[in-house]
């Protein structure tokens, strides 16, 4: 059996000062192949600290953390790297689309650094961005897209090296209700077709629509419903 | 720590899409690119300009001196025993009488004579007639010419011949005259078939021939040459050379290349007892002249283009810096997307690098036009010297190297994290 996406043991992060912020404290996690989990909480609970350590874009002051069972605690920033390009598909809140690239040419850029043949990417890229029904709108710039476009543009991007997880902070914060619905349907659809999700939130109406909810508070993490989470590992397993 | 023990290949990012990322990044901002430039294209036009003028200034003041001085040779009759011949007499000329034959001997010399300037009496005049003195001139020049000195000066005739070796030889009193101060005494060329007379004081000389131009010796001056045995019988020996008086000298016509070996021969050749009695000048140096030329003017104006080059390095490094800061949230992207530090160096690098070859290119294209319109306006020839011309551009992109090291290892130092806190 595959290992878990995400193993974490003991994973805490703390920020020096006097005195020293627990932003994550010592927290306990294992997300499975196919999961959907949100991470909710009020601002300063520590949800996004987790989520840059879940990112590798930050490290972890004490524990474990085991990416598709590789312990990522003992690799340097090279192999660091190479895991965000090529095991994590990053969703942020304010898109960060380039704005004098066109949507395909956006997508293109997660092709940049992990070796995909030139020929290769631009293929990928057009199915990534039809894959989110943005088929139509490939040479579309930025600063045409809607909000909601924005996003599928950045989801598109996101997904299109196939990563082991999709790692999304608060997709839907800049986007109106109607959008955001959107945008969550999207992410629904690419979990029931296979993509491992971790959503990052402090709405709980988003919240609601995965299989799994880890709550923060204070830097403490713990999950609310991991009954229906086991079920639905099981489903897949 | 290797990647391939991980299980998965590090991340790579080729020569190709860096150079296009680089692109991309300066064609979104066109307007700032082409100001970020100008320092650049400022500092290498100048450095071609430069170098390509002083080139074209050089080659065309070389070409002037090779045709003829380069082929010229001086020797004077100065030596002490002109100082001690008594006051008042002129000693005898210190050539020997077949200075001719014996220049001519010597291998490379096309022709060569003795010549001096005749002294004439204060108040001597030169006319056509002595009947008619209305047109009588006082400024013209009476040379005495051996036959070989009229072949070395190299005459351009625009009727009859040059003087003769039986003409010289039997001291006949003839003479030829330039074209204008012909015209001047009323001798046209349709008269010369009636052997018409210039008047020397009272001497008649009968016009033989009218020449338009002289290669040496009587290149701007109107004068009248004489054989030289005449002038010896009519006017005796020449001045001794004392003060501003004029000697006798020697002129020699050499092949191309030939003058140096000449000048190093001759005052042996023509007093083998007494060589240091000649005093030999060689041709200059074209070679010297070219770097009298690059001189001065040439080093302030380098000096100038490397201000301008120094400018547009700083000029290139605060654009790209700014870049760097503005776009903290794209480098935090591009980390995430698996970019590593030095990939963002290198697209950083590579842009700054960039700009500096386009600066570079387009200040040689316009080094290059300035050297050709300005060497076309004088009617030169320009001069571009490949060596430097070629490679020109790369000035640019090593100034853009330069400055571009330092933002492009800020942009390598910016956290993925503090990039995506940005928005």
């Amino acid at each position: 059996m595959a290992p878990p996406v995400i193993k974490l043991r003991g994973l805490a992060r703390t920020y020096p000062g006097s005195p020293p912020v627990h932003a994550v404290r010592p927290a306990d996690l294992v997300i499975e192949a196919g999961d959907y989990v949100a991470v909710t909480g009020p601002s300063g609970s520590g949800k996004s600290t987790l989520l840059h350590l879940l990112g590798l874009l930050d490290t972890p002051t004490a524990g474990t953390y085991l990416l598709d069972g590789l312990d990522t605690s003992t690799l340097g920033d090279r192999d660091r790297s190479a895991l965000r390009g090529s095991s994590i598909g990053f969703v942020f809140q304010a898109f960060h689309l380039l704005p004098y690239r066109t949507a395909a040419e956006n997508v293109l850029l997660a092709e940049l650094y992990n070796r995909t043949p030139r020929g290769a990417r631009i293929r990928a890229a057009e199915h990534a961005l039809g894959s989110v029904g943005l088929g139509h709108r490939l040479d579309a710039l930025p600063t045409t897209l809607s909000g909601g476009e924005s996003q599928r543009v950045a989801i598109a991007r996101a997904l299109v090296n196939r990563p082991s997880l999709l790692l999304c902070d608060e997709p839907t914060g800049n986007l109106d209700s109607r959008n955001a619905a959107t945008v969550m349907e999207l992410l629904g659809e690419l979990n029931e077709a296979g993509f491992t999700i971790v959503v990052i939130t402090h709405d709980p109406a988003i919240g609601a629509r995965a299989r799994r909810t880890v709550a923060m508070r204070d830097g403490v993490a713990s999950e609310t419903v991991a009954a229906a989470a086991a079920v639905a590992v099981k489903d897949r397993a | 720590m290797s990647g391939r023990r991980a299980g998965f290949p590090v991340s790579a990012m080729s020569a190709r899409d860096t150079v296009s990322e680089a692109v991309a990044g300066i064609v979104q901002r066109p307007g700032r690119a082409v100001l970020t430039m100008l320092g650049t294209v400022l500092g290498v036009g100048a450095f071609v300009a430069v170098l390509g003028m002083t080139a074209t200034g050089a080659g065309q003041i070389s070409r002037q001196f090779t045709a003829l001085q380069q082929t010229t040779v001086t020797v004077e009759d100065n030596g002490p025993a002109n100082d001690a011949a008594p006051p008042g007499t002129n000693p005898p000329i210190g050539f020997p009488a077949d200075a001719d034959q014996v220049a001519e001997r010597i291998n490379g010399v096309t022709a060569a004579g003795v010549w001096w300037p005749v002294a004439l009496p204060s108040g001597t005049s030169v006319t056509g007639s002595l009947a008619l003195s209305a047109n009588a001139l006082q400024t013209v020049t009476v040379l005495a010419a051996s036959p070989g000195a009229i072949k070395a000066m190299g005459l351009s005739m625009v009727a009859g011949s040059p003087l003769s070796t039986y003409e010289n030889d039997t001291a006949q009193h003839v003479a030829l005259i330039d074209a204008t101060t012909a015209q001047q005494l009323g001798i046209s060329a349709g008269r010369l078939a009636s052997h018409p007379a210039v008047f020397v004081g009272n001497i008649a000389y009968t016009v033989v021939g009218i020449y338009s131009s002289a290669k040496r010796v009587v290149t701007d001056e109107s004068a009248l040459l004489i054989p030289e045995k005449t002038a010896l019988a009519s006017y005796g020996n020449p001045a001794p050379g004392i003060g501003d008086q004029q000697e006798a000298q020697m002129v020699v016509a050499t092949r191309i290349g030939a003058a140096k070996a000449v000048a190093a021969q001759i005052a042996a050749a023509e007093l083998p007892t007494d060589p240091s009695r000649l005093v030999v000048t060689s041709p200059p140096n074209p070679q010297n002249l070219q770097s009298q030329v690059t001189g001065d003017l040439a080093s302030l104006f380098l000096v100038l283009a490397l201000i301008s080059l120094l400018i547009g390095a700083v000029g290139i490094a605060n654009t790209t810096l700014v870049a760097v800061l503005e776009r903290t949230e794209e480098i935090g992207l591009r980390r995430a997307l698996g970019a590593r530090p030095r990939h963002i160096a290198g697209q950083f690098l590579a842009e700054s690098a960039a700009l500096g070859t386009i600066g570079g290119l387009i200040g040689t294209s316009i080094g290059v036009f300035v050297v050709v319109i300005s060497a076309a306006a004088k009617d030169w020839t320009a001069v571009l010297n490949p060596s430097y011309t070629l490679p020109a551009p790369l000035i640019g992109t090593v100034v853009g190297l330069l400055a571009g090291a330092y933002p492009a290892l800020r942009a390598a130092r910016t956290s993925p994290l503090a990039a995506l806190r940005h928005a």
